[in-house]
């Protein structure tokens, strides 16, 4: 697949650390494409530096064959969702939506069809006409999205567009979200510490730490086989035994010891947590690791100071190389 | 509580009584009265003073202030802004530095500041001797004296109170705003004309009001660079109650004056009112 976004080798220090350690990552035209990790990792860096608010120290960045290094903010073909939306306060969501348009110098006649078709898209037509400040949270997260996509960007970058949402709202957003990339098929370039958001949206996600790449893959890719322990912990919940990790769903608990092919491990129950869905129990093991098996409703309750076996399938085993 | 507020609100209420309303009620009074012989006002009441505010040579010196105001007030928006710009960007050490550089001026006395400009501007002053010794000019050019010396003064002398809210204004914009209008296409230029300029509407009235107010008023620097040819309400005022003697009638001047600016403060507040709605 041709690629629309290449990060090669990218550097970036301030005067106390190196905060973009030698990224290379290449964006194939069309994805969702999220680049996930913890704050301080550098993912704002590499979004600034794309939209040209900052510039590289070393490496190349090319978007559709085109160098994008040296350019002006205002002379590329890159528009971004802000974290705080930046919507200009003076203006209704309808000119926030038309400014682009109107930096571009089309007409009048022109830039109405196309903001009323956005308006339509993000379920905004009622908003036209209101200020940003007598918008709900989720309007201006919508507007902000199709004052960045009307003017057909070539990429889209959208910098933690779905935290200052309530929990339920963003997973509706969320939704929207993946359902609007495809339907207009202009790649995205997603930047988010939360894991979960980054597997439900992204065709791609590279995962990031301390100014580098860890691993670079699918969704499932990545949370079945993490490339390293950071991956693993950082996408989900891990039980590491003897250097082994497995998720506390692959997690099995029983009070006789398992069938064959099963690794066990013997432990004894320090709490039960009731999470809705299902139960976790919290065990250690002789040498004091602790293991979290994931059970459901129908299992037999477990209490505190049982002595239980807790097992999972080799395959289950998260293949992580160090 | 009331007590308590009753207590608080005294000092103020006390200053406000003293040194505003009672001397303004003696201005009222005097305003209505007939002047006396040797300055101060006699018997009877009359409001013939108010008539003669009507008179065309008093027109013509309320149009050149307005006139002069106004071009002064244009001007320091039109220095105070990008100046403004320049120090809400600039790094926050820098910022302090630049901000204690534009009240600098304020430590010495305004009359004295006003004089330095007489040295820079007079046929023998700094100006003309340079650009006379330079043979740029054969005589010294008549740079005192005139209106455009006063309209100079006063943008001299008001240009902080123009970059001082325009300054806060600025410095409060959120920066992402900026770098919106950028990742959107706009230039630098397209950035301060469509976003930056409109949102700092608030901050240009309070400037204008903060600069015009006082130019309207100003009868120092008319007097010293204007050289008393060019005169403006203030030196009338002035002179009513110097040398014409004639407290009555510069009372009701100075109300007059009063209620102009009154009549311009409340409009661009209601401005400012119905821009919070």
């Amino acid at each position: 697949m041709e690629n629309a976004l290449e990060l090669k080798t990218l550097y970036k220090s301030f005067p106390s650390h190196t905060v973009v350690d030698g990224i290379s990552l290449d964006v194939p035209k069309g994805c969702f494409y999220s680049l996930l990790g913890p704050s301080g990792c550098g993912k704002t860096t590499i979004l600034r530096m794309i939209a040209g608010f900052a510039e590289p120290d070393a490496g190349e960045i090319v978007l559709n064959g085109r160098r994008l290094n040296g350019l002006r903010p205002y002379e590329r073909p890159v528009t971004t969702v802000f974290q705080s939306y930046a919507l200009f306060p003076h203006l209704t969501a309808a000119e926030n939506i038309a400014f682009g348009l109107q930096r571009r110098g089309e007409s009048a006649a022109h830039i109405a069809p196309k903001v009323n078709r956005m308006l339509e898209l993000v379920g905004l037509q009622e908003k036209a006409g209101r200020l940003p400040a007598n918008l709900s949270g989720g309007e201006k997260q919508r507007t902000a999205l199709a004052r960045a996509l009307v003017v057909e960007p070539e990429l889209l970058l959208l910098d933690e567009p779905l935290s200052a949402l309530d929990p339920a709202l963003r997973k509706r957003v969320r939704i929207e979200l993946k359902q609007l990339q495809q339907r207009l098929g202009i790649t995205f370039l997603f930047i988010t510490h939360d894991q979960e958001e980054a597997l439900s949206l992204s065709g791609q996600i590279a995962v990031m730490n301390k100014g580098k790449i860890e691993q670079i893959g699918t969704p499932k890719e990545i949370y079945l086989a993490p490339a390293t322990r950071f991956v693993a912990g950082f996408l989900g919940a891990v039980n590491w035994v003897d250097g082994i990790g497995v998720r506390p769903e692959s997690t099995r608990i029983s009070r006789t010891a398992p069938a064959n092919g099963a690794k066990a491990v013997q432990a004894e129950v320090d709490s039960s947590t009731f999470l809705g869905d299902c139960f976790h129990i919290q065990t250690h093991t002789a040498d004091g690791t602790a293991v979290t098996a994931q059970v459901p409703h129908s299992d037999e309750p477990y209490a505190i100071g049982d002595r239980v076996h807790v097992w999972w399938h080799t395959s289950d085993e998260l293949p992580v190389r160090e | 509580m009331n007590r308590l507020r009753a207590i608080f609100l005294a000092p103020s209420a006390a200053f406000t009584v003293v040194l505003f309303l009672i001397p303004l009620s003696i201005i009222v009074g005097y305003s209505f009265h007939t002047r006396g012989v040797y300055g101060g006002v006699t018997a009877p009441w009359t409001t013939e003073n108010y008539q003669r505010l009507f008179d065309p040579l008093y027109g013509i010196i309320l149009w050149r202030s307005l006139v002069m105001s106004t071009a002064a007030t244009v001007l320091c928006l039109l220095i105070a802004f990008p100046l403004a710009l320049f120090i809400a960007r600039a790094g926050e050490r820098a910022k302090s530095i630049y901000l204690y550089l534009v009240i600098l001026p304020f430590w010495t006395s305004f009359l004295v500041r006003t004089y330095a400009w007489m040295f820079l501007l007079r046929d023998t002053g700094l100006i003309n001797s340079v650009l006379l010794s330079l043979k740029i000019i054969n005589e010294p050019l008549p740079l005192l004296y005139n209106e455009t010396a006063v309209v100079v003064g006063l943008v001299y002398g008001y240009l902080p109170f123009a970059v001082l809210p325009l300054f806060s204004n600025l410095e409060r914009l959120d920066k992402n705003l900026m770098e919106a209008a950028a990742d959107l296409g706009a230039t630098p230029w397209n950035s301060i004309r469509h976003v930056v300029l409109p949102l700092c509407a608030p901050g240009m009235r309070a400037a204008a009001v903060l600069v015009f107010i006082p130019c309207l008023g100003a009868y120092l620097t008319p007097d010293l660079l204007g050289g008393g040819k060019s005169i403006m309400i203030g030196n009338l005022i002035q002179n009513q109650f110097t040398t014409a003697r004639d407290w009555p009638f510069g009372s009701a001047i100075s109300l007059a004056l009063m209620a102009l600016v009154m009549i311009l403060l409340t409009t661009l507040l209601k401005q400012d009112g119905e821009e919070a709605l």
